[in-house]
């Protein structure tokens, strides 16, 4: 049996954004990586629901530790606010990385087996990768 | 016993998105330090966002090295990778 995967969770205002990004994460990464999309208000507009990331983050933690990213402003309150929350938060890391291209390093590097250190690294790195 | 091997290859197809991940999946499975080089242009094999930076295609000749314990592995499963993953219609 193979040992736990580090989780991610991804929290934006927008659902589809959420799903959109939750969606190439996992095609990219070969699926076997717990991600969970945390988007959009309870009732379905734009904003972030501290009760879908509390879901999130358990439905992420397979007990590796989860990795947490925000999209922006509000969204990191929001999650700050879940874990102080949350009872035992040390396995769990708010990391400040771009959306999309941390969301896909994050998951790779869960899906080769890395910590929650290296994980959330993998995720802060993404911001120094050039495009062009 | 630490070692350094690298390996050639010339790409059937295009590096998108999900070989790059299936290359930086397996790679981040090694040990050793493992890297791929397209022209000039050298990047962590483990960083996903760097493969896919490569903007590697097809026809192109890449050079995976790696350097570690498990350096002649991981070379050989990062070929076997970039030959399968990169097959027209594959």
């Amino acid at each position: 049996m193979s040992p736990a995967l580090v989780g991610i969770v991804l929290v934006s205002h927008s659902a589809e954004l959420a799903q959109g990004a939750v969606h190439l994460a996992e095609q990219v990464s070969g699926g076997t990586v717990t991600i969970i999309a945390a988007g959009g208000t309870d009732d379905g507009d734009l904003g972030t629901s501290a009760a879908k990331v509390s879901r999130g983050l358990s439905l992420a933690d397979s007990g590796a530790g989860v990795v947490v990213l925000p999209d922006m402003g509000s969204a990191v309150l929001t999650v700050r606010a879940v874990l102080d929350d949350y009872g035992d938060a040390t396995g769990v890391l708010l990391v400040d990385a771009p959306f999309v291209e941390g969301a896909v390093a994050a998951t790779v590097t869960a899906a080769a087996g890395g910590d929650v250190k290296a994980v959330a690294a993998a995720a802060e790195e993404a911001r120094h990768v050039r495009k062009l | 016993m630490s070692a350094s091997y690298e390996q050639e290859i010339t790409l059937e197809g295009d590096l998108h998105a999900r070989p790059a991940g299936a290359l930086a999946v397996a790679a981040g499975r090694f040990a050793s330090a493992v890297s791929v080089t397209a022209g000039s242009h050298t990047v962590d094999a483990k960083s996903v966002l760097g493969v896919m930076g490569l903007g590697a295609t097809s026809g192109q000749h890449l050079t995976v090295s790696a350097a570690g314990p498990d350096a002649r592995e991981a070379v050989a499963a990062l070929i076997t990778i970039l030959g399968e993953a990169t097959k027209v219609g594959g």
